[in-house]
């Protein structure tokens, strides 16, 4: 490379410059998206949560911890804390117990209904949240399709209570993470070789050491990206909690709806939605040095 | 004397035929292999000697012993994938060792195989390495301590030289024969290489369209191709079409041939190009050579060798002669002789 420019490199740039989008132009519609949308309420939720609540229950302009001490210093935050992880934890492992060995068969599959039968894996997702209750709380009520069949083989007498309980919405929250974790496994089985599976078995290694000592290592990854996902989205979820627990089941979520909404108390509301938002982005930076060890 | 037998082995895919009816037996310490282009049948024969694909009929016996439906675990067979199939996850040490793992030899006893396997290829201080920071040619040394280090029965080697560059292919030849040699394993290497096969093996079996055409030495193979498509795939070889006179003999380019050839059907010509000498079109001809007349075309320099290509009447032939030589200039009249011992016919098959 020389200093004298080339009589003919000054005109080249021109032409890529001239045709093109500046690239700062084609970011710029999502930029303002996520600023309106996501950004400016998040900034208005911080600063909702420095307000006070005056006696009469009405929101206090305010810069103070206030709210924020009485929140925590309440041994219920504590109490809906340790449900909301402790449920995330449960769905999380039931939708991956059952999510693994689906997605292990679609990543293999050589089958020319693949792609249709991805599709039915992840139909959930393309049903309303709403209405997939509706259908659990068919299947799983009183007098319910579960119930029915077991009284029906004389297993039970009295119906056994699957909802509106723990069990309901833990059941419900797995269903529901499912889709996203199958995706997630899907896309994270890139280092899953068939070859090394044969390697393996050639090696003396029955099927069952040969997915413990190849197959299940290969693909954690894969499922450290799912159940990272899976967690966060049963953190966040609010529909399954509220209506498969009838109203007994308090978690983070349900309960900044309920401050919000029913005692308006914003102030709260705000402190809990970011205390939620920090528990998980703290769960994420774990999940991904985790994944990072993993992959090593 | 047979160590391992294959017997009448088939494998379909829905209307596909992959391996039609392969039979082969192979010494115990004997080298053969697999040779044949792609989708021949050879990988998927390998495979089911492996275990990895269930045959559809046929027996493979080891030793006496019918394993044909033993699963791949229980077959002690030593198998280096093309792609070389090393764990990513396991140090080279844990994937040498993989295989004693499995067979729960006892933990100061599998170190000491391992690093023997691992001096073997002369990788001994590379154990605690992962594969992705190995180059091409130490994963592929580390899949076969792999595949040896459990004394397998058979080693199996599919295709394992084709993603190595040239000349480390050359030197992993010699080295896998000699380590073959020395452990006096019986192997069964699948190649599409001519080379490798000629310069690996005792016995080469050319397979084509999932069937063995013939099984031999290499030098057997080479000059005395049993069948048509043999001669053509093993080495390089002129296929010149010979026209038949009212009397029965044939000729080539209107040239009488002093070759036996059956007594009906139309017949094509093979001669290996490096068997054929150019000289002036006047000399005269000896007994038992064959001689047919042409126009030097072009030449081309190919290195080690000159490749000139001549005219004729009834069409081209190619003729090498060692580099170092000059070539005929173009356009001049030549004839090509060649003893007729090296002439090979076979009928012609419809294209």
């Amino acid at each position: 490379m020389t200093d004298v420019p080339h009589p003919l490199a000054a005109g080249r740039p021109a032409l890529p410059r001239g045709r093109r989008l500046p690239l700062p132009l084609l970011v710029l519609p999502a930029a303002l998206f996520v600023l309106v949308i996501y950004l400016w309420p998040t900034l208005g939720l911080f600063r909702t949560a420095f307000n006070e609540v005056g006696p009469t229950g009405a929101m206090v302009e305010a810069w103070s911890l206030q709210t924020a001490r009485e929140v925590f210093a309440d041994s219920f935050t504590a109490e809906l804390t340790l449900n909301s992880l402790w449920l995330s934890l449960v769905a999380t492992a039931l939708a991956l117990a059952l999510s693994y060995p689906v997605s292990l068969f679609l990543f293999r599959t050589r089958s020319r209904f693949r792609g249709l039968l991805a599709v039915v894996a992840i139909m959930p997702m393309l049903v309303s949240g709403v209405v997939r209750i509706f259908g659990w709380l068919a299947i799983l009520g009183d007098r319910g399709l579960v119930n029915g069949i077991a009284q029906w083989l004389g297993l039970i007498s009295t119906p056994m209570r699957l909802v509106f309980n723990w069990t309901g919405v833990t059941i419900g929250l797995a269903e529901s993470i499912m889709p996203y974790m199958i995706l997630a496994l899907l896309a994270g089985f890139g280092r899953l070789d068939r070859t090394l599976e044969e390697a393996a078995r050639s090696l003396g290694a029955t099927p069952l050491r040969t997915f413990l000592r190849v197959t299940l290592p290969l693909s954690l990854p894969a499922i450290a990206l799912a159940a990272g996902l899976g967690f966060v989205l049963s953190m966040s979820s609010y529909i399954t909690p509220r209506l498969m627990g009838g109203g007994r089941i308090f978690v983070l979520a349900t309960e900044i709806y309920e401050q919000a909404t029913t005692n308006t108390n914003w102030p709260v509301a705000a402190v809990l939605a970011i205390y939620t938002l920090v528990l998980l982005l703290a769960l994420a930076v774990v999940a991904r040095l985790a994944a990072r060890r993993l992959q090593r | 004397m047979s160590y391992l037998q294959l017997q009448g082995l088939a494998k379909h895919y829905g209307s596909f035929v992959a391996v039609d009816d392969v039979s082969l037996t192979v010494g115990r310490g004997e080298a053969v292999a697999l040779l044949g282009p792609s989708g021949c049948g050879k990988t998927t024969t390998l495979r089911m000697l492996a275990g990895l694909i269930a045959p559809d009929g046929g027996t493979i016996r080891v030793d006496g012993a019918d394993i044909t439906g033993e699963p791949a675990h229980r077959r002690n067979m030593g198998y280096v994938f093309q792609s070389y199939a090393l764990f990513p996850h396991l140090s080279v040490a844990r994937n040498v060792g993989f295989g004693l793992e499995e067979r729960r030899v006892p933990r100061a006893e599998a170190a000491r195989r391992v690093e023997e396997a691992l001096s073997m290829v002369r990788l001994g201080a590379l154990g605690e390495r992962r594969p992705r920071e190995l180059s091409g040619g130490q994963q592929q040394r580390v899949a076969l301590a792999r595949a040896l280090v459990v004394r397998p029965s058979v080693l199996l080697l599919d295709e394992s030289l084709s993603n190595l560059d040239a000349k480390l292919r050359d030197a992993m030849r010699h080295e896998i024969r000699d380590i073959q040699r020395s452990l006096g394993i019986t192997t069964l290497f699948v190649t599409h290489d001519q080379v490798e096969a000629l310069t690996m093996c005792d016995r080469i079996a050319v397979m084509n369209r999932g069937r063995v055409e013939q099984v031999g030495a290499p030098e057997d193979v080479y000059e005395r191709p049993a069948t048509r498509f043999v001669a053509d795939f093993v080495g390089r070889a002129n296929i010149l079409p010979a026209t038949r006179g009212a009397d029965g003999r044939i000729a080539l380019w209107g040239t009488a041939l002093p070759v036996a050839v059956p007594p009906a059907g139309e017949v094509d010509i093979f001669v290996r190009p490096q068997r054929i000498r150019l000289v002036p079109a006047s000399e005269p001809v000896a007994e038992g050579v064959a001689r047919v007349r042409g126009q030097v075309s072009h030449s081309v320099f190919i290195g080690d060798r000159i490749e000139v290509v001549v005219e004729g009447a009834g069409g081209q032939l190619s003729v090498e002669m060692p580099s170092g030589q000059r070539p005929p200039a173009e356009g001049m009249e030549v004839a090509a002789i060649w003893p007729v011992e090296d002439t090979l016919v076979f009928p012609r098959e419809a294209p």
